[in-house]
């Protein structure tokens, strides 16, 4: 073997072996997860830990969806991370339609003025927020948790539809302007269709921070009956003992949708990245 | 307008019509490659329906973003109980008494100390993984995949498994390193000595990918042709990095390590839920925390929102600061 072969041998061996790792890395506390999750208490505090549960059991999920709130926290969560989809997507979309197509004076004005915001923190807004809500009289709603992800999305999402309207040739939309069609009709038949990957991909993206979100939820939320998963699964943690088993079998159940819809949209996320990436 | 010589020939009937100001964008020689849609010049009703469609998101966020920041630079100038409406305007005697705070000093320490670390280590690793995954190898898009989870799992639930990981009696890092032999008692990973280093790790494998991606991204728009080159000339893989990869990565990489000091030092989810409940929460009270604890641990809401303020301004001054010093980079970016 001459010395070139084997320096580009050695290299590749290096590649695989940094891939490998970086693999586990990311990855080993999920397995873990998911590992814990089924496995008995006996096995939990098992010396030395076992990888795989040796006797699987259902019994964590089972006692979570039955002895704890968990069932109403995941529908709080559910409708919560779906109205802010929907009043983020709307609000954006039409905002992007604007920058992208009309003129007007202090376009670019607004428009630098809304992604400035995205640098706001969350914990700068959410203070003056809470007190806001409070003196308007809407703490402790879902609705305030809806406009509060929504503030907290619509920079960002702005952005990244803006950028998917600007692929979308002109051209297309004057053909059906030119056939007849008003604009109305136009953005319905001829815009919505072509934007609707970039729609889809920008939902997710709300979606995934609204299902994520901790702190919105933790300060405008009091009673128990309107908390999302997050903090629902925090004061679960709290209880005098921890059931490790049942607190590991809920992680899943919060990761599972994020992870699906993440899935699913992973090929836009390299393309909404160079967009502006994602808030975190 | 007629009279004025044109280079089109001139329609007979049309003639008449063309004092009518759309009638220059019909000229098929200018601004071909445009559209007309944008070329117009804005007409009142034009700009009225793009101002119509652009309210919504701009008072949503004029209302629930900015004006909430305004108004908690006005809170930080009163006294008022964070649940009663009670409220006494007091100047600037929260920053005062800030001032002469030793919590506030050490939030402010730790939350540097914090940041400082989590960010250096995160754009290391982030870089450094987003060279591997880069090339081309078997099994790519898995990895791809897989290093992303981190980033996209909820902050509880990534906090919750970690304890769980380093959990001093039944963890698994414990275990490990007892049985490695690389030392010889458990070591209280949430303990005061530990908790630290613990959430920066933690956070370092949370906010890595964002690095990776946003850097993995613009790799991957680099002609390859350049690293072709370099290596007809005979270049040794760290010069193509350091001569090819780095100056077309700087651009991003300035606008990356912005947003991650200004994410970072805001932290709140990740520190607050990993102090929670360990006992040694007061050895990651970083200015965030001590910020949500003065609002809503001790209902001082004008304390907090100067907490708030000053995280503001410190990172106005940084983000000018750095703008300063990479002022090449920025232009780039």
């Amino acid at each position: 073997m001459n010395r070139r072969r084997f320096q580009q041998l050695s290299n590749r061996s290096f590649l695989y072996a940094g891939a490998a790792l970086l693999a586990i890395m990311a990855a080993f506390p999920l397995f873990w997860m998911v590992s814990t999750s089924f496995k008995p208490p006996v096995e939990i505090f098992a010396q030395p830990p076992t990888f795989i549960p040796e006797d699987p059991t259902w019994d964590n999920y089972w006692r979570l969806f039955t002895a704890t709130n968990f069932l109403t926290y995941f529908w709080n969560s559910l409708i919560v991370s779906g109205m802010a989809v929907i009043l983020t997507m709307v609000v954006s979309a039409a905002g992007a339609y604007s920058l992208t197509r009309y003129q007007y004076l202090g376009r670019e004005k607004i428009a630098g003025l809304i992604l400035c915001t995205y640098m706001f923190a969350p914990i700068m807004v959410v203070i003056p927020f809470f007190i806001l809500a409070k003196k308007v009289g809407i703490e402790n709603t879902h609705f305030a948790l809806v406009l509060a992800f929504t503030s907290f999305c619509l920079p960002f999402t702005l952005w990244l539809m803006r950028a998917f309207f600007k692929t979308i040739p002109l051209q297309l939309e004057e053909a059906a302007l030119v056939d007849g069609a008003g604009r109305v009709r136009a953005v319905i038949y001829v815009i919505l269709p072509l934007a609707l990957p970039g729609i889809i991909a920008t939902s997710i993206f709300t979606f995934i921070l609204a299902w994520n979100d901790y702190i919105f939820t933790r300060i405008l939320i009091a009673s128990d009956e309107l908390k999302t998963l997050p903090v629902g699964v925090q004061d679960l943690f709290h209880s005098a003992l921890i059931d490790w088993g049942l607190i590991m079998a809920a992680g899943m159940m919060i990761t599972i949708p994020a992870l699906l819809f993440f899935v699913a949209v992973q090929r836009y996320l390299i393309r909404g990245w160079g967009a502006g990436g994602v808030k975190g | 307008m007629k009279g004025k010589s044109s280079p089109m020939p001139q329609p007979v009937g049309l003639s008449g019509l063309q004092r009518g100001s759309g009638y220059a964008t019909l000229n098929p020689s200018a601004n071909q490659k445009q559209s007309w849609l944008a070329v117009t010049k804005p007409k009142r009703h034009e700009q009225l329906a793009g101002l119509l469609t652009i309210a919504p998101a701009f008072i949503l966020i004029l209302a629930l973003t900015l004006y909430p920041v305004a108004y908690s630079i006005w809170l930080s100038l009163l006294e008022k109980h964070s649940f009663f409406p009670q409220q006494r305007f007091i100047g600037l005697e929260n920053y005062l008494y800030l001032w002469k705070d030793p919590e506030f000093w050490s939030s402010l320490w730790l939350g540097v100390v914090y940041s400082v670390w989590t960010i250096f280590f995160q754009v290391v690793l982030g870089v450094a993984a987003a060279l591997i995954l880069n090339e081309t190898f078997v099994g790519r898009g898995l990895v791809r995949g897989i290093v992303l989870f981190p980033y996209m799992i909820p902050t509880i639930v990534a906090v919750i498994l970690w304890k769980w990981l380093l959990n001093d009696t039944y963890g698994v890092v414990n275990y490990w390193t007892l049985a490695l032999g690389i030392v010889r008692d458990p070591i209280c990973w949430l303990g005061a000595d530990h908790i630290m280093l613990s959430t920066i790790v933690m956070s370092i494998w949370q906010f890595f990918p964002f690095v990776l991606l946003s850097i993995l991204a613009r790799l991957q728009t680099i002609p390859e042709a350049l690293y072709e080159a370099a290596k007809v000339d005979g270049a040794s893989a760290s010069r193509r990095f350091i001569h090819i990869t780095l100056p077309q990565i700087r651009g991003i990489l300035f606008v990356v390590i912005l947003l991650r000091s200004i994410w970072m030092f805001t932290k709140f989810d990740t520190v607050w839920l990993m102090g929670e409940g360990a006992g040694a929460g007061r050895f990651i009270r970083t200015l965030p925390v001590y910020a949500y604890m003065r609002t809503l641990t001790y209902y001082q809401a004008g304390l907090g929102a100067a907490l708030a303020v000053i995280m503001f301004a410190i990172l106005v001054v940084c983000t000018v600061i750095y703008f300063g010093l990479f002022r090449e980079e920025a232009d780039i970016g």
